[in-house]
């Protein structure tokens, strides 16, 4: 049953948010532990500005680091891996071109990585006007499906047992604030789309979303 | 201090699900509270940690020499090769300078006056040029602005004549005080609702909009909302359907979230 979006309408403002000077790291990171959240975090930060003064060495050791879950969410909602692989190049390459302009005060490197790849794919996605297909494939269960690709690098170990809490606290949510939260994020349909799908008032979708990703909020201590 | 309301925004907008001028007004919003920010921020970034859920598959290999490829070497990060010719350059440098010098002596003389006639000229053409130009310019810009002005206000008495307005009153009795006015916009297949002195209802309930058109068998749903202590609200609303006729519009009051189709007592009606 279609219902309403109510648009409410504050009065706009002028100003665009204040943007912190981007964060400046002067020495390589020295070889840390490797699976250490808070040291991949910063790690990740000194690589990337390690890129921004020109170090294609440290654009490989982030790829290490990133491509596997950076990929894995291409490929969750592109389900497409020659596009797939596409939209992790472009990401790389924006992150090389653009390493200069990044705000440690804006969230992790991580955030920043998965929020250009799922804005991409999911471009894509709308792009190619799939959505009936695609929602058959992604609306089954969350599945930790088991690595179809090489061995874990060691810059990967950190994503491997992350993922394990994230998972973790999906399965925490309510069943359905967690097909919600996982429409959302995932499918590429927009509000009144994914309270079609699930067959349920415009606000009680988004109600459903405010509270799952609070409470995703409150159980993920840590930022990657 | 964030609301409910804001809280919910601030979600749909971690997962980019907000669009046009919902999404606007909140980013105006966000702009002005800093505190909003700050969650915004903190739910944009749980939000890209759903990363993670997703089966882990790993690229292929060839993926990464293809990126590292594609960087290129990035610019002013090139060795500079050393060539001992270069010890040379100085005396090479100055032969070629004694050279040039007694060579430019001479033609020094013949080109300096018609080097003048011809700068002369220039500064003449350049001139007469900028004049020309601004001319034009000027000419373009008052040109223009007469056919925005024109524009705007061809637009404004069109939008003017199709807007309907209608003041809604209480049915019931319920509500005997509410003074509501509702201006709907056919063209936009938008509106706004103003209403004054509205009762405060359970934190269960929600009222709830409704456009009826004969076109439809059931009054079309225009949205929920609620309303603060101060009984006064200022939204705007749109239908879950395209309203060819707006004949009359109504207010009820549903269960929180609101219902396909209405259930609850109308408490405000006008034609």
């Amino acid at each position: 049953m279609l219902l309403a979006s109510v648009r409410l309408f504050p009065f706009p403002g002028t100003a665009s948010p204040p943007r912190a000077e981007p964060a400046r790291f002067c020495v390589m990171p020295a070889a840390t532990d490797s699976s250490d959240p808070q040291n991949q975090a910063g790690e990740q930060a000194a690589l990337l500005t390690a890129m921004a003064r020109g170090d294609k060495t440290a654009l490989a050791r982030l790829y290490d680091s990133l491509a596997k879950p950076l990929y894995s969410l291409a490929f969750r909602v592109l389900n497409d891996a020659t596009e797939a692989q596409d939209i992790i190049q472009d990401v790389f390459l924006q992150m090389w071109h653009k390493a200069a302009d990044y705000d440690t005060s804006r969230g992790s490197v991580f955030s920043w990585a998965a929020t250009l790849t799922r804005n991409r794919a999911i471009d894509r996605v709308r792009m190619r006007r799939r959505r009936a297909e695609l929602l058959a494939e992604s609306a089954g269960e969350l599945q930790p499906a088991a690595s179809t690709g090489d061995a874990d690098s060691a810059g990967s170990l950190w994503a491997q047992e992350k993922a394990g809490v994230v998972r973790a606290a999906l399965t925490q949510l309510a069943p359905d604030q967690q097909k919600a939260i996982e429409l959302a994020y995932f499918s590429g349909l927009t509000q009144q789309e994914i309270a079609t799908r699930l067959n349920e008032p415009l606000g009680t979708i988004k109600a459903r979303i405010r509270r799952g990703l609070l409470q995703l909020r409150e159980t993920l201590p840590a930022r990657l | 201090m964030i609301t409910e309301r804001q809280e919910e925004l601030a979600a749909l907008h971690a997962f980019g699900l907000l669009e046009g001028a919902e999404r606007d007004a909140f980013v105006a919003e966000l702009a002005a509270n800093p505190d909003l920010r700050a969650l915004c921020d903190s739910l944009v970034g749980t939000a890209a940690e759903l990363a993670l859920a997703s089966p882990p598959i790993a690229p292929p290999a060839s993926l990464k020499a293809r990126i590292l490829t594609a960087a290129g070497e990035p610019a002013g990060t090139g060795k500079v090769v050393s060539f001992p010719l270069l010890k040379f350059a100085p005396w090479a440098v100055a032969a070629a300078l004694a050279v040039a010098v007694t060579w430019f002596a001479s033609q020094n003389l013949a080109l300096r006056n018609e080097n003048l006639t011809l700068r002369s000229e220039r500064q003449l053409a350049e001139v007469a040029y900028k004049m020309a130009q601004n001319q034009l310019t000027e000419r373009s810009l008052i040109a223009e602005k007469m056919i925005a002005e024109l524009g705007n206000q061809l637009r404004q008495s069109e939008d003017l004549t199709r807007l309907k307005v209608t003041a809604l009153a209480s049915l019931a009795g319920n509500t005997k005080e509410a003074q509501a006015i509702a201006v709907w916009n056919p063209e936009q297949q938008s509106g706004l609702l103003t209403i004054e002195k509205l009762p405060t209802i359970a934190d269960t309930q929600d009222y709830q909009i409704w456009i009826v058109d004969p076109a439809y068998p059931n009054p079309v749903n225009g949205g929920v909302f609620h309303v603060g202590a101060d009984g006064k609200v200022a939204l705007g609303f749109k239908p879950d359907q395209p309203v060819a006729q707006a004949a009359a519009f109504a207010i009820s009051l549903e269960k929180k979230g609101g219902v396909p189709k209405a259930e609850g007592p109308i408490v405000l009606l006008g034609r």
